[in-house]
C-alpha cells in the first residue's frame, strides 16, 4: 500500500504515443497531491525510455515483449501492480490500454474508471470524471479501496508536463513469459501509396452524413479547390467509402492541420481524439445539437451537400 | 372458286395452322398456370365483358398519346373488320359462286340482303385503304422516325434478343403481313371485277382499272391473302402481338382490390399445400396474373414514359421488365431454354439497381392500357431479395433497423415522437389516455424532422382553433409501414401494423386523420386486412369540412398568391384525393394554376418506395427538380408580380421540393409551402414558419 | 467451432440520456443492443459459415426486454441464445461480466466474443473481465478472426490503419471492433419466426462482483466552449466560410 501512481505507457515503432506523456504529467500532479511518487512503466525494450518527467521509470525487457502482446503485457503489468501496490494505475483508454485495464481490474478485484477525462484528489482519495454514454453524460466516480485503475481518454491532459529525461531502470520480466497462448505474427501496415493525412495542413473530413460512396467525389472536389485532402470518420472507412489511411481518430490517425473542415461528423469522443488539436475547426452538421459544436471553432446547422456545392461555386 | 386440289391444299394448310395455333395458346396457358395463386377475383364474366367494351372503344390507351391512340383505334377497327373479311374470303374460296361483287349478283341472294352486302363491300374496301395508311404510319414511326419512346436507356437490362432488335422484327413481320394481306385481298377483289367498276368497292375498282380482271390473278391473290393468315395466326401466339388476344383477357382479370393495397408476399390461397417463400426470385414465383401481364404487354412503353425513375436516368424501365419477362418465357417455352424459368429475375428481367430505383408511384400501372402491374413484380422481387440476404443499400438498412427498434426511420427514440406537441401553447390530448373524436396519426417526418415540425404545430393550432376534439398517440404511434412494405420488408410491415393496431386498441376515437399520404394509404387500404376497421381521412378533407361547417373561416383572402398544387402519389393517384386540396385553395382565394401533369397524371417527387432512405444517388435532373421547373413554366404563362407558391400536402414533399427549389437555383422565384401554412394565414393563426435549413 | 458471443443491452444514446439522481434514469430510456455487439455476432456467424460450428449468444436481461435482441441474433444465424435474468438495469460491467462468465464456464467455448466496448462501460468492458474471470487471454480491437483447428489468426487494429496479426490458441476472448463485413440485415419475418419457434434459455445470475466505483454525480457535460455558429441559408454559410478561410490565408 502506497500513495504512488503507476503509469502504463505505450509505444510503437520506437516512439511513445502522446497519451503516455499526458498521463505522466497528470500522474506527477496527482502524486504530489497524494504525497507519493509517479512512476512510468515501459513494457518492452525496443524504445528509449529516458524521456519522461516521472519520478522514476521502470523498463521491463524481455524477448516476449518486443511487440505489443496483450497477454504478455497484461501479465507483466499485473505482477508490477501486485508488487508495488500503488494508489492509482493509469492507462490510456486506447486500443492497447483498453486490452489491459478492465482485465486487470477484474483480475485483482480493484475498481476501474474508464473513459476518464479528468482525475482529481479529494479527501485523500481520487475522483474521476468520465465521459460516458457517447459523450452525452459526464459521470463523477470515486473508486473504493487501496488501489484504483484509471483509463484516460487521449488528449485529456497536456503532454508537455510529462516530458523529461528520467533515467529508466531496466528490469527483467517479473513473471514467467513462457507458454503464452498468444503469439505475435506480424505487423499489418496500412496499404501504402495513399497520401499521408497527418502531413497535411488542410483537411476536409467527411462523416456518415456524407451518405454514400458516390458523394465522396463532392468532398474531393471541394478539397481540391482548397488545396486540402479528404479525411474521414470511422464509419465512412468501415463502409469502404474511403481507405483506412484516411481515418481520423482513436483507431485512425491523429492530425493537427491548420484547417479541419468537417462535413457530417457528429463529434464522437473517438473522433475528437484524433483532431482536437487542429488550429481551425469548422463543422457543418444538420443536427444543431451535434456534440461537435461544443468543440469546433465555427459551426453551421446546414446541409453539407448544399454548403459544399455553394462553396465550390465561390472558390 | 377454288379447284378441288386447291381446296384440299387449303384444308390441309388450315389444319396445320390450327394445330400450331392450338399448341401456341396451350403453351401460353400452361405457362401462365405455372404462376402462383393471385388474389381472388370476383365476378369474372362481368369484368371480362366490361374489358371487352373497354377494348372495343380502346378507352384505356387514350390515357396517354392521344393522336397515336386515334390511329391505333382505326387499326383496331380495321383488324376487327378483317376478321369478317377473311371469313367471307374463305367462303368465296370454298363455295362455288360465293362472290359478293356487284351486290352479290352471282350469288343471287334474297333481296333483303343486298343492302347488307353493299355495306359490307363498302366498309371492307374503305377499311382496307385505311389499314394500309395506318400501318404505314406505325412502321414509319418505328423504322424511319425511330420514335425515342420505343427505345430503352443504355443502362436498362435487356434480353439479348430484344437488344438485337427482336421487337422490331416482330413489328416488321406483322406490318408486312398486314400490307401484303390487305393488298392481296383488295387485289383478289379487283381481279374479280369482270364487269368494270363496282360503286361499293371504290378502291378495288380503282385497282381493277389498272390491272383489269384475271382468273389467275384472283387465285394468286386469294392464296397470298389467306395463306398469310394461316401463317400469321400461329405466329401471333409466339410474337409480341399475342396482345391481340391477351390484352382484353388481362384487362378483364385486372386488379380489383384498391390500388393502394399490395398483394400479399405469400399467396393467401394455397394450392396442394404448397409452401411459398415470400416474394419472387424466379418468374414462376410471380402470381399467374403477373405472368399473363407479359403476354398482354403491347410493348408500347407508355409506362416507361411516365416512370420517374426512368426519367432520373436510373436503369429502370417498367416496360423493359415486361418485355424481358416475355422474351424469357418465349425462350423457355417455345425455345430451347426451359432452364430460364429457374433463372433469377434479377439477372434476366430487371437489374438489382433497377429494382431499388422504383418509387412505387403507381404511374406505370395507372397508364398501362392492358392492366399490367410492373410495380407489383418489383415489390415482389424486393421482398425476396430481403429474405435472401441480398446486400441492401446501407441507408435502407439503417432505416429498417431503426424502424424495427424505434418504430421510426430517423433513429430517434420512441419517447421523443410527441415532443413537438409539448412545445405548443396548449396541451394536445393523448388519445391512449382519454377519448377523442379525431385521432391524428402524425407520421415520422412530421414528428421528427426539424424542418417540418413548424407545419405540424400549425396543423395542431388550426385543429385547436377550430375546436376539433383531437389527440395523438405520442410514443405509442409507430411508422404506419407504407414504405416499409413497398421496400419489401413484409415482416417489419406486419410488426408495425401490430404495434399501431395495439395503440389504436388502447385509444377511443371516431376517425383517424393523417397529415401524411403514405400513412393514409396503408391505414385506409391495408390495415383493414389486419382488422383495422376505422374511417381514415387526409387532413385536407378534414380542413375542408371544418370550413364548410363554419368552424374555420377565411379572414384574409390570399389573392396575393399565385399557386400550383402537386398531387402526392399516395393521396392522388392511389386514393383519388384530388378535389379537397383544390377546393381548399379555391376557398382561400389564391390564384390557382394547374400544372400539365396533374391529378392521375401527377409526377412523383421521387421519395416514395423507400427512395428517401437511400444515400444520395446518381447525377442528372431529379424528378423533384423537373417538377419545380414544370411549376415555373406553368406560372410563366400567367405573368404577374404575385408571389409564386408550390403547394404540397405531404411532409416528404415539403422536404423534397424545398430541396429541389434550392438545387435548381430558384430560391426567390418559387416557394414551397404546405397547404396548412396558407390555411393558417387565411384564418389568421400567427407564426407561419417557412421551411428552414 | 464453439463460439459464444457475450452481448450487452445498454441505454440508447440516440437522444439525450436522462439522469435521475447520480445515475441514468433507467425507467425513461430505451435499451438497445451495444453497436459493437452487432459486429461480434456478425464475426461469429461468418466463422460458422466458413468452418462450421455453433454460435451461442448470451446476455444479461436487465429490464426484461432482451428477447428481441436475442431473436435478432438467431435470425442472423446464431444457433442458441441464453439470457441471464437479472432485472437490474443498473448492473455494471463487473457484475454482468461475472454473471456471464459463470454461465459461459460450462459451455466449452473455443472462442468468446464481445463488443470491443459499450458506451456505458464506465468501469471497463465486459470482454476483458470475462477473460479474467475465466482465466483466458484477451485481445481487443479485433477486426477479423480466422479459425483454425485449435487456434485462430486474429487481426488487431492499432492507430493509423496499422494492425497486427496474432495467433491465439483456444480458448480465448476477443473484443470485436469491426467484423470483416458490415453486419447483415435480418428480415423481421425471420426474427418473428424465431420469436415464435425458438427458445431462449434462461439462467439465473450467479456470482458476485462489483465495480467498486461510487457515483458522485452524473450530468450532461458542462459545455466549456461552443462553436461560433454561422447563421443563414446554406449559400450564406458557404460564403461566410469562404470569407473566413480567405482572411486566414487558408483558401
Ligand atoms: C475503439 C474505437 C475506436 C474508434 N475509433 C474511431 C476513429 O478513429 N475515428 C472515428 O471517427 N470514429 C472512431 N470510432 C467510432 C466512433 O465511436 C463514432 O461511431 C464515429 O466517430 C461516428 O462517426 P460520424 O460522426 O461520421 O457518424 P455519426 O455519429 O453517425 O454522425 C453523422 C453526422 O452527420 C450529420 N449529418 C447527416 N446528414 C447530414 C447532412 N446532409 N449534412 C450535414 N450533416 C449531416 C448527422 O447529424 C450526424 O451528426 C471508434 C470507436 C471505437 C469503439
Ligand atoms: S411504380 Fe413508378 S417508379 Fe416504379 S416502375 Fe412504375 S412508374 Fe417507375
Ligand atoms: S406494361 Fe403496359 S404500358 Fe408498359 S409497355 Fe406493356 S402494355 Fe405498355
Amino acid at each position: 500500500m502506497s500513495n504512488d501512481i503507476l503509469v502504463i505507457t505505450e509505444h510503437m515503432d520506437g516512439k511513445f504515443s502522446d497519451v503516455s506523456f499526458e498521463l505522466v504529467g497528470k500522474a506527477k500532479e496527482l502524486a504530489k497531491a497524494l504525497g507519493g511518487q509517479a512512476a512510468a512503466v515501459v513494457v518492452g525494450g525496443g524504445v528509449d525510455a529516458n524521456v519522461f518527467a516521472s519520478d522514476s521509470t521502470i523498463q521491463v525487457d524481455d524477448a516476449a515483449l518486443s511487440q505489443f502482446n496483450p497477454e504478455a503485457y497484461a501479465k507483466v503489468v499485473e505482477a508490477l501492480v501486485k508488487e508495488k501496490s500503488p494508489k492509482v494505475v493509469m492507462f490510456g483508454w486506447t486500443v492497447t490500454g483498453m486490452d489491459i485495464a478492465a482485465w486487470l481490474s477484474a483480475r485483482l478485484g480493484v475498481p476501474c474508471a474508464a473513459y476518464a477525462k479528468d482525475v482529481r484528489v479529494e479527501g485523500g482519495g481520487i475522483v474521476v470524471s468520465c465521459q460516458a454514454y457517447g459523450g452525452k453524460l459526464t459521470a463523477e466516480v470515486a473508486p473504493e479501496g487501496e488501489t484504483a485503475i484509471v483509463a484516460c481518454l487521449a488528449g485529456s491532459f497536456p503532454a508537455e508536463a510529462g516530458q523529461g529525461a528520467t533515467a529508466a531502470e531496466k528490469i527483467a520480466s517479473p513473471v514467467d513469459l513462457s507458454g503464452l497462448k498468444m503469439k505475435f505474427i506480424e505487423m499489418v501496415k496500412p496499404a501504402g501509396g495513399d497520401v499521408d493525412i497527418t502531413a497535411q495542413t488542410k483537411l476536409v473530413s467527411v462523416g456518415r452524413g456524407i451518405g454514400g460512396k458516390e458523394n465522396i467525389e463532392l468532398a474531393e472536389e471541394l478539397a481540391a479547390k482548397l488545396g486540402a485532402v479528404v479525411s474521414a470518420s470511422r464509419p465512412v472507412v468501415d463502409a469502404g467509402w474511403l481507405p483506412r489511411t484516411r481515418q481520423v481518430g482513436k483507431s485512425g490517425l491523429k492530425v493537427k492541420p491548420k484547417l479541419y473542415l468537417m462535413l457530417g461528423i457528429s463529434g464522437a469522443p473517438e473522433h475528437l481524439e484524433g483532431m482536437k488539436g487542429a488550429e481551425l475547426i469548422i463543422a457543418i452538421n444538420t443536427d444543431k445539437k451535434a456534440p461537435i459544436f461544443n468543440v469546433a471553432h465555427y459551426g453551421a446547422t446546414a446541409d453539407l451537400f448544399e454548403v459544399a456545392e455553394a462553396m465550390l461555386e465561390l472558390l | 372458286m377454288l379447284t378441288p386440289i386447291e381446296k384440299i391444299l387449303f384444308i390441309l394448310l388450315a389444319l396445320v395452322s390450327a394445330g400450331f395455333t392450338f399448341h401456341g395458346f396451350k403453351t401460353i396457358i400452361d405457362t401462365v398456370r405455372k404462376g402462383r395463386p393471385a388474389p381472388e377475383l370476383k365476378n369474372i364474366p362481368a369484368s371480362l365483358l366490361k374489358a371487352g367494351v373497354t377494348v372495343l372503344f380502346q378507352r384505356t390507351i387514350f390515357k396517354a398519346r392521344k393522336a397515336l391512340s386515334a390511329v391505333h383505334l382505326g387499326l383496331f377497327f380495321g383488324l376487327i373488320t378483317y376478321a369478317f373479311v377473311n371469313l367471307f374470303d374463305v367462303l368465296e374460296g370454298l363455295i362455288p359462286n360465293f362472290d359478293l361483287t356487284y351486290s352479290g349478283k352471282h350469288l343471287a341472294p334474297p333481296a333483303w340482303t343486298i343492302p347488307l352486302i353493299n355495306i359490307y363491300s363498302l366498309v371492307s374496301d374503305v377499311m382496307s385503304m385505311f389499314l394500309l395508311i395506318a400501318i404505314t404510319i406505325f412502321l414509319v414511326r418505328r423504322f424511319i422516325v425511330k420514335d425515342k419512346a420505343l427505345t430503352y436507356r443504355e443502362n436498362v437490362l435487356l434480353n439479348p434478343k430484344v437488344k438485337a432488335g427482336g421487337q422490331a422484327k416482330d413489328s416488321l413481320i406483322v406490318g408486312v403481313f398486314v400490307i401484303m394481306h390487305v393488298t392481296a385481298h383488295v387485289l383478289s377483289q379487283a381481279y374479280r371485277l369482270t364487269e368494270g367498276a363496282d360503286p361499293f368497292m371504290p378502291f378495288a375498282s380503282f385497282l381493277n382499272s389498272i390491272f383489269g380482271a384475271s382468273e389467275t390473278g384472283m387465285h394468286v391473290a386469294w392464296w397470298v391473302s389467306i395463306g398469310w393468315v394461316m401463317f400469321i395466326i400461329p405466329y401471333l401466339s409466339r410474337s409480341k402481338h399475342t396482345h391481340f388476344f391477351m390484352a382484353p383477357i388481362n384487362l378483364g382479370l385486372a386488379k380489383q382490390n384498391p390500388r393502394g393495397q399490395l398483394d400479399p408476399a405469400i399467396p393467401l390461397k394455397v394450392i396442394d399445400g404448397r409452401k411459398y417463400d415470400p416474394g419472387a426470385k424466379v418468374i414462376t414465383d410471380l402470381a399467374w396474373k403477373r405472368i399473363l401481364d407479359a403476354y398482354a404487354c403491347v410493348q408500347c412503353n407508355r409506362c416507361q414514359d411516365v416512370c420517374p425513375a426512368n426519367f432520373y436516368q436510373r436503369p429502370l424501365s417498367p416496360s423493359a421488365l415486361e418485355v424481358n419477362k416475355r422474351y424469357l418465357l418465349k425462350e423457355a417455352t417455345f425455345g430451347s431454354h426451359p432452364d430460364l424459368l429457374l433463372a433469377p429475375l434479377t439477372e434476366t428481367v430487371i437489374s438489382p439497381e433497377a429494382v431499388w430505383s422504383c418509387t412505387t408511384c403507381y404511374a406505370c400501372v395507372r397508364v398501362c392500357p392492358v392492366g399490367n402491374e410492373p410495380m407489383a413484380d418489383i415489390v415482389d422481387i424486393r421482398r425476396r431479395m430481403l429474405i435472401d440476404g441480398f446486400e441492401i443499400d446501407s441507408g435502407v438498412q439503417t432505416a429498417l433497423q431503426s424502424l424495427a427498434t424505434n418504430g421510426n426511420w430517423m433513429g430517434k427514440g420512441k419517447r421523443l415522437r410527441g415532443r413537438w406537441a409539448k412545445e405548443l401553447e396548449f396541451p394536445v390530448k393523448n388519445a391512449t389516455e382519454e377519448p377523442v373524436e379525431v385521432l391524428w396519426f402524425v407520421g415520422d417526418t412530421a414528428s421528427f424532422d426539424e424542418r417540418v415540425i413548424p407545419n405540424t404545430k400549425m396543423v395542431a393550432r388550426i385543429f385547436h382553433q377550430a375546436g376539433l376534439d383531437f389527440g395523438i398517440l405520442y410514443q405509442n404511434e409507430s411508422n404506419a409501414g407504407n414504405d416499409v412494405r413497398r421496400v419489401g420488408e413484409e415482416g417489419l410491415f406486419e410488426q408495425l401494423v401490430e404495434q399501431n393496431m395495439a395503440a389504436f386498441g388502447k385509444a377511443q376515437f371516431q376517425r383517424i386523420v393523417t397529415t401524411d399520404p403514405h400513412s393514409f394509404n396503408t391505414l385506409k387500404n391495408e390495415y383493414p386486412q389486419f382488422g383495422g376497421k376505422f374511417e381514415v381521412k387526409h387532413y385536407t378533407v378534414t380542413l375542408l369540412k371544418l370550413f364548410e361547417e363554419g368552424k374555420l373561416t377565411v379572414k384574409n383572402k390570399l389573392s396575393h398568391y399565385k399557386v400550383t398544387f402537386h398531387d402526392p402519389c399516395y393521396l392522388g393517384r392511389y386514393n383519388g384525393g384530388f378535389t379537397a386540396p383544390r377546393k381548399l385553395l379555391e376557398l382561400l382565394g389564391v390564384e390557382f394554376h394547374e400544372m400539365p401533369r396533374n391529378c392521375e397524371n401527377s409526377f412523383c417527387c421521387g421519395a416514395g418506395g423507400g427512395q428517401i432512405w437511400m444515400g444520395k444517388v446518381a447525377p442528372g435532373e431529379r424528378p423533384a427538380e423537373n417538377r419545380i421547373k414544370e411549376a415555373l413554366s406553368t406560372f410563366e404563362k400567367h405573368p404577374s408580380d404575385k408571389k409564386q407558391l408550390f403547394i404540397v400536402t405531404c411532409p416528404k414533399d415539403m422536404v423534397m421540393y424545398s430541396d429541389a427549389v434550392k438545387t435548381t437555383g430558384n430560391e426567390g422565384k418559387i416557394e414551397v409551402r404546405d397547404i396548412i401554412q396558407l390555411v393558417a394565414e387565411a384564418v389568421g393563426v400567427e407564426e407561419v414558419s417557412p421551411i428552414v435549413g | 467451432m464453439n463460439i459464444v458471443v457475450a452481448i450487452k443491452h445498454i441505454p440508447s444514446i440516440a437522444d439525450d440520456v436522462p439522469v435521475k439522481g447520480n445515475n441514468v434514469d433507467f425507467d425513461s430510456v430505451d435499451f438497445v443492443l451495444n453497436e459493437w455487439d452487432e459486429h461480434s455476432i456478425e464475426q461469429a456467424v461468418l466463422i460458422k459459415e466458413a468452418v462450421g460450428g455453433t454460435v451461442t449468444v448470451i446476455g444479461v436481461d436487465l429490464i426484461g426486454e432482451l428477447d428481441n435482441a436475442l431473436h435478432l441474433a438467431l435470425a442472423k444465424g446464431a444457433d442458441k441464445v441464453v439470457k441471464i435474468t437479472a432485472d437490474d438495469p443498473a448492473a455494471d460491467s463487473h457484475m454482468q461480466a461475472k454473471w456471464l462468465s459463470e454461465a459461459i464456464k460450462g459451455m466449452g467455448a473455443n472462442m468468446v466474443f464481445a463488443g470491443v466496448q459499450a458506451s456505458n462501460d464506465l468501469d471497463g468492458q465486459i470482454g476483458p473481465m470475462i477473460a479474467a474471470y475465466l482465466d483466458m487471454p484477451y485481445i481487443g480491437g479485433v477486426s477479423s478472426v480466422e479459425a483454425n483447428s485449435d487456434s485462430a489468426t486474429v487481426n488487431k487494429e492499432f492507430a493509423g490503419g496499422a494492425g497486427a496479426k496474432y495467433s491465439v490458441s483456444m480458448p480465448f476472448v476477443a473484443g470485436v471492433q469491426a467484423a470483416p463485413k458490415p453486419p447483415r440485415y435480418a428480415p423481421v419475418s425471420k426474427v418473428r419466426q424465431m420469436a415464435q419457434s425458438a427458445t431462449v434459455e434462461k439462467v439465473a445470475p450467479s456470482g458476485d462482483a462489483s465495480s467498486g466505483l461510487t457515483f458522485k454525480k452524473m450530468a450532461p457535460p458542462v459545455v466549456t466552449g461552443h462553436a461560433e455558429m454561422i447563421e443563414g441559408s446554406s449559400k450564406e454559410v458557404a460564403a461566410k466560410i469562404v470569407e473566413l478561410l480567405k482572411s486566414k490565408g487558408l483558401a
